[in-house]
């Protein structure tokens, strides 16, 4: 039976691909992708997709895709009606809370607003600490929003660290890590077990030979 | 402006959805009846606080809330079994059981904005109260027949709660281990899992116990795996309750449309025993789902066993194909009319039948 599977767009792309070519897939179109949306793939009954993390999420969740790639990050922020099932190890990077410098939200009195493109991820992250914040919305460059006095802190997507340095923000805490996931839809979990076990293995003999050669 | 927009989830069927809604519903009325099941129809508005009692636990943001006039909380019904369980414990007290009850009706749940989910979905299904699991082979016989019906290729997949349940009994899990045990092995969320289960306090063979519960999948296989990996022999005795099971429904001829998973452990509180879940081809979710719930009768009052299951119809409406239908024209001049009404009586007996009007000498069937 064929599969679909929802790649996702940017910074996971060139990675993911580059891990199904090694495990003999042909994805030669979706290297170069054009303007084309939707890649046959050349060896095997699978079509490729790319769409952006949110829309991953939501294709597999509906069946439309039976498998997705998609980063933690985005998983941590949206549904759940799925199987995941897969850590890729890529696109490693980690949630943390930062500051202004000198600045400490944990031992703040009084009302703490936290600016963050990830409202939930922050808001669970606060009350298992046991702390009430106002979550404020942003939709980028985060680490302007304390900087400019919008909120006390931050709480963002750490890669390497240096645009926190320097906006001359100091990270309090780590989140959580985060890395891209294979997530499968259920019913195709139960219809096309065969297929999805054999990407799903496939992929994972690739995780480890990647494991090994660091 | 005018007020022209659908609520958040909600759609209109027109058409052929209809008649394919329809005949689905009445195909699968007509299985529950021969099987001696009786209709039981229940308002749509219920006491918030009826759902409270029956789950305990439940995801709130999920029910859609209003107020009658003392300020009391009213929702609309997220499910059937819950109203069926109020009406078995109070409206038949005075008889003994076994009751075999059906419903064709309408649930409702608020559902995340812009999803593409629907807010109100048709539950077509059954529940047989106050009978024990002897009978669970029954009513899987019963939802394998309900899938045949739907007439695309299917897969009727079986779990068993209390495999996972008896695990963590054995090891004397606490309530909260447990509950964020199940979550993660329900989701086959396998990274967190490994991670989360390392962390517990438990023998290397319990370990790779949870590890593995996700991926005992499959037919026979699956049995097999939870044998091997079974550490205790209350965990034994439920893979051979299900062994069991699976010869029954293969000597029935249904090898090849059922599999199990033993990783499905949703609502804890709730199932308490074999569960499961059918799922046909070109749907992405689940259309069938069902389980044991021994413990819910008793929350209103009366304490029997039951079982049952529910279709979601709409979600079957694109993979059902209905019969063609034979529809005849006649045409009629308009001082006929009275021949081609009669000439239509009698032939709506076999057929559709359109009457048009039409600049002809005589009545004309076509």
């Amino acid at each position: 039976m064929s599969l679909s599977i929802a790649l996702t767009k940017g910074r996971l792309q060139k990675q993911t691909i580059a891990m199904l070519e090694e495990c003999g897939y042909g994805v030669e179109s979706v290297k170069n992708p054009g303007r084309a949306l939707v890649f046959q793939d050349s060896n095997k009954d699978i079509n490729y997709f790319l769409v952006k993390s949110h829309d991953c999420i939501t294709y597999v969740e509906h069946g439309v895709a039976d498998i997705g790639v998609v980063g933690k990050d985005t998983l941590l922020e949206g549904g759940k009606d799925y199987y995941e099932m897969l850590d890729l190890e890529i696109g490693k990077c980690k949630f943390i809370v930062a500051t202004y410098k000198g600045e400490d939200i944990f031992s703040k009195v009084g009302h703490i607003k936290i600016g963050t493109k990830y409202p939930s991820v922050a808001q669970n992250y606060f009350l298992s600490k046991g702390l009430d914040v106002e979550i404020i919305k942003i939709d980028g460059s985060v680490e302007l929003a304390p900087i400019l006095g919008l909120c006390d802190g931050i709480v963002d997507i750490m890669e390497t660290g240096t645009t926190l340095k320097e906006n001359g923000l100091v990270v309090l805490d780590t989140v959580c890590d985060i890395s891209a996931r294979v997530i499968v839809n259920k019913a195709a979990f139960k219809l096309k077990k065969q297929e999805v076990m054999a990407v799903l293995n496939d992929l994972e003999r690739i995780v480890k030979q990647n494991a090994s050669r660091n | 402006m005018n007020q022209i927009q659908l609520p958040l989830g909600m759609r209109d069927l027109i058409l052929e959805e209809c008649e394919r809604k329809r005949m689905l519903q009445h195909k699968l009325e007509n299985v529950f009846e021969s099987y001696g099941y009786k209709e039981i129809m229940t308002p749509c508005i219920e006491f918030h606080n009826l759902y409270q009692t029956a789950f305990g636990t439940l995801e709130d943001e999920e029910i859609f809330k209003f107020f009658d006039q003392e300020g009391k909380i009213l929702s609309l019904r997220t499910d059937m079994t819950v109203p069926i369980a109020r009406v078995c414990a109070t409206k038949f007290n005075t008889k003994e059981g076994p009751f075999r009850f059906r419903y064709s009706s309408n649930v409702y749940k608020v559902r995340q904005s812009f999803g593409g989910k629907r807010s109100e979905v048709m539950d077509c299904g059954i529940e047989c109260i106050g009978l024990d699991s002897s009978c669970d082979i029954e009513v899987l016989n019963l939802a394998i027949l309900v899938m045949e019906e739907i007439g695309a290729k299917y897969t009727l997949e079986i779990g068993n709660t209390n495999f996972f349940k008896s695990a963590c009994k054995a090891l004397q899990m606490d309530k909260e281990s447990t509950a964020r045990l199940a979550d993660l092995i329900d989701r086959k969320s396998m990274v967190e899992l490994k991670q989360f289960v390392q962390k517990l306090k438990l023998s290397p063979n319990a370990k790779e116990f949870f590890i593995q519960l996700p991926w005992m999948t499959g037919g026979q296989e699956a049995l097999d795996m939870a044998r091997e990996l079974s550490f205790s022999t209350s965990l034994l005795e439920e893979v051979n309750k299900l062994q069991k099971l699976y010869n029954d429904l293969q000597a029935l001829g249904y090898k090849d449309v059922i599999t199990f998973d033993l990783g499905k452990v949703p609502h804890l509180d709730y199932y308490t025993g074999i569960i499961f879940g059918g799922y046909v081809e070109g749907v992405g979710v689940s259309v069938l789902s069902g389980g044991r719930y021994d413990k819910l009768l008793s929350k209103f009052g009366r304490d029997l066993p039951a079982i049952g299951f529910s279709v979601k119809i709409d979600y079957c409406i694109d993979v059902v194909k209905c019969e063609e239908k034979k529809t005849v024209k006649i045409y009629y001049p308009k001082n006929r009319m009275v021949e081609a009404l009669q000439k239509a009586n009698e032939l709506r007996k076999e057929c559709t039948v359109e009457l048009i009007e039409a600049m002809c000498a005589e009545v004309e069937v076509a």
